[in-house]
């Protein structure tokens, strides 16, 4: 297993678009607080602007670090069949669940890193503009931000199954942008159709949108004609998206030991 | 030694590899010839567990798939140009030997090896299919592993890098290794190969030394030229051989031996002018062994004059 580790590492390490990725998802999260930090620093500082500066703007905007991280997941296992470095590397390294397995850890300890490094940076602008960073270590902030690592990981691995089960990158890459932008925003719209009301209770268990809920301080708002979907609690609801992340890796990891490399 | 028992494999509708099995031994080069499509890509890669279908190789007694750090016994070179287009060569290589405990220095040595010293930092975007063919054979020898299988490695290689590729097997077969390299070009193999084993259509043709293919898959003829021609041929076939017209005039005779020929036309009183046996090429040999095995056929190009390859004066 160790070997399995020290190859992925060395994957990692050894592409460019690691360090882009990485890179571009820090610089968007922190982009997040220098804004505010120049519109309204004189304004005094509430649970939910901490939480959107710090988190870099995840649970209001767009979750930055998650996306580019996803793709990081994504190439994991989509780069190796669009090169066609499969083979070699199951040449090098035959044992396939082993492989998975070393890919998910390298992805997951990366996404870890890079979102509190990313958070680190965050604060960092918070206490520069307004020169302190109130109640990061209380709820409901602390607990919010636990979660948009936990939030980061999932996504992250979301895209590391997408990968695999699609033996390439454009078509993980098409699922994972329309999933949580156009389908599940399409779909709590058409909650907003009286006739189609009775839609409103499978949200919660939408998961990008349930997953959003794992970051919030305060409930979502989703508009004044939005019915109430009746959200799981926060961990709940955090466990929807892990499910659907844990599916999707399963279903790849079976198929990946059936199939052809 | 590689062992290989039952290979199967079967996609959709085509069965790409019916029952083969082999062995490979140790200290030669078996060469593993047969005609575009005729599976042997897919057997390599069901012998590497690449490929799930029926059989098993064993390398050494035991399986690919079980073998820990199995670049240090096994190396391979699959297809070209399987490596990320902006991963320098030497990272490639770097990335492979982590997970096989391999040492930096060893990857230095092995690209000076095949020629791609001065290209390793260099991204393989930019390789020629030459280079990179270079590449996957320093990957194969990464490990220094006893057994190499290498597919097609000549593919896009110049002349000269043939004989260098040919050369290396040689000597690294010599030093005891087991070498499995598949071509589809017979001249390729009777250079390069000790031992064959030849497939068609997912089928064993044969298997066993070079010269032995060509004993069993050669029939020599004798070509007679005489003015006298058609006297001769009653007189031939009377004694039963067959005999078939050239297109330059001369007389091909087959089933019978050409000492034989020579004392039919002194007893008949017949003036030659030549008699000569002539033995097909290895090439010949193997497109009748292959031939009905062909998987796809090309129409045949229109025959010019044919001048005979291959024919040796007796
Ligand atoms: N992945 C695949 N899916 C379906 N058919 C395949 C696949 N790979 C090879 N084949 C078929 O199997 C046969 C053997 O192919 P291959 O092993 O590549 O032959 P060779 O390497 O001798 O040229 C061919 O008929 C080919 O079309
Ligand atoms: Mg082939």
């Amino acid at each position: 297993m160790l070997d399995a580790l020290r190859f992925e590492w060395t994957r990692l390490r050894t592409l460019r678009s690691t360090y882009w990725m990485v890179g571009s998802g820090l610089v968007a999260s922190a982009a997040i607080p220098v804004v505010l930090g120049l519109a309204a620093s004189d304004e005094p500082l509430h649970a939910d602007a901490v939480n959107i500066s710090v988190n870099g703007g995840a649970s209001f905007v767009i979750p930055f670090l998650a996306v580019f991280m996803a793709v990081v997941g994504i190439f994991a296992t989509g780069h190796e069949y669009r090169h066609g470095t499969i083979q070699p590397t199951l040449t090098a390294l035959p044992q396939r669940s082993r492989l998975i397995l070393a890919k998910i850890l390298t992805v997951t300890a990366l996404t870890a890193v890079a979102t509190l490094v990313s958070m680190a940076i965050n604060a960092t602008v918070v206490l520069v503009f307004w020169g302190e960073v109130p109640g990061l270590f209380d709820d409901p902030v602390r607990s919010a931000l636990l979660g948009y690592l936990a939030y980061n990981l999932i996504y992250a691995l979301v895209g590391l199954g997408l990968g695999l089960l699609f033996r390439g990158v454009p078509s993980a890459l098409v699922v994972i942008f329309l999933m949580p932008l156009i389908i599940e925003t399409l779909f709590v719209g058409l909650t907003m159709v009286p006739a189609l009301e009775w839609l409103a209770s499978a949200v919660k268990f939408l998961p990008f949108t349930a997953g959003e809920e794992l970051m919030l301080t305060s409930p979502a708002n989703f508009g004044p004609a939005a019915p109430d979907f009746d959200f799981f609690d926060r961990w709940a609801s955090g466990g929807v998206f892990a499910v659907f992340a844990a599916l999707i890796i399963g279903a790849a990891w079976i198929l990946f030991k059936k199939r052809d490399a | 030694m590689i062992s290989a028992k039952g290979l199967h494999k079967r996609y959709e509708k085509t069965v790409a590899v019916d029952d083969l099995s082999f062995e490979v031994r140790p200290g030669v080069v078996t060469g593993f010839l047969g005609p575009n499509g005729s599976g042997k890509s897919t057997t390599m890669r069901l012998m590497l567990g690449l490929d799930h279908g029926g059989g098993e190789t064993l390398f050494d007694g035991e399986r690919f798939t079980s073998i820990r750090r199995p670049m240090n016994c096994v190396g391979t070179l699959l297809e070209a140009k399987q490596f990320h287009p902006t991963r320098s060569a030497r990272n490639h290589l770097k990335m492979l030997a982590s997970a096989n405990g391999i040492a930096n220095a060893r990857i230095d040595r092995v690209l000076d090896l095949v020629g791609l010293g001065p290209a390793k930092r260099k991204k393989p975007k930019g390789y020629s299919l030459g280079m990179s063919q270079r590449l996957g054979l320093a990957q194969a020898l990464l490990g220094d592993p006893h057994t190499l299988m290498l597919d097609e490695p000549t593919n896009g290689l110049d002349p000269h890098g043939i004989h260098w590729m040919r050369d290396l097997l040689k000597s690294l077969a010599a030093e005891g290794r087991t070498i499995f390299v598949s071509s589809h070009l017979l001249s390729e193999m009777q250079l390069m190969a000790d031992e064959l084993v030849v497939i068609g259509r997912g089928h064993m043709i044969f298997n066993g030394d070079v010269d032995q293919f060509v004993r069993e898959f050669t029939t020599s003829t004798v070509i007679v030229r005489s003015p006298s021609a058609d006297a001769f041929v009653s007189a031939l076939e009377a004694k039963g051989a067959s005999v078939t017209k050239g297109d330059d005039g001369e007389l091909v005779v087959s089933e019978m031996e050409i000492g034989m020929v020579g004392h039919l036309a002194f007893t008949e009183g017949i003036e030659l002018t030549e008699l000569s046996s002539r033995s097909a090429s290895l090439e010949e040999a193997f497109m009748s062994a292959t031939g009905a095995a062909e998987q796809f056929v090309a129409e045949q190009p229109i025959q010019t004059a044919q001048t005979p390859e291959g024919a040796k004066n007796a």
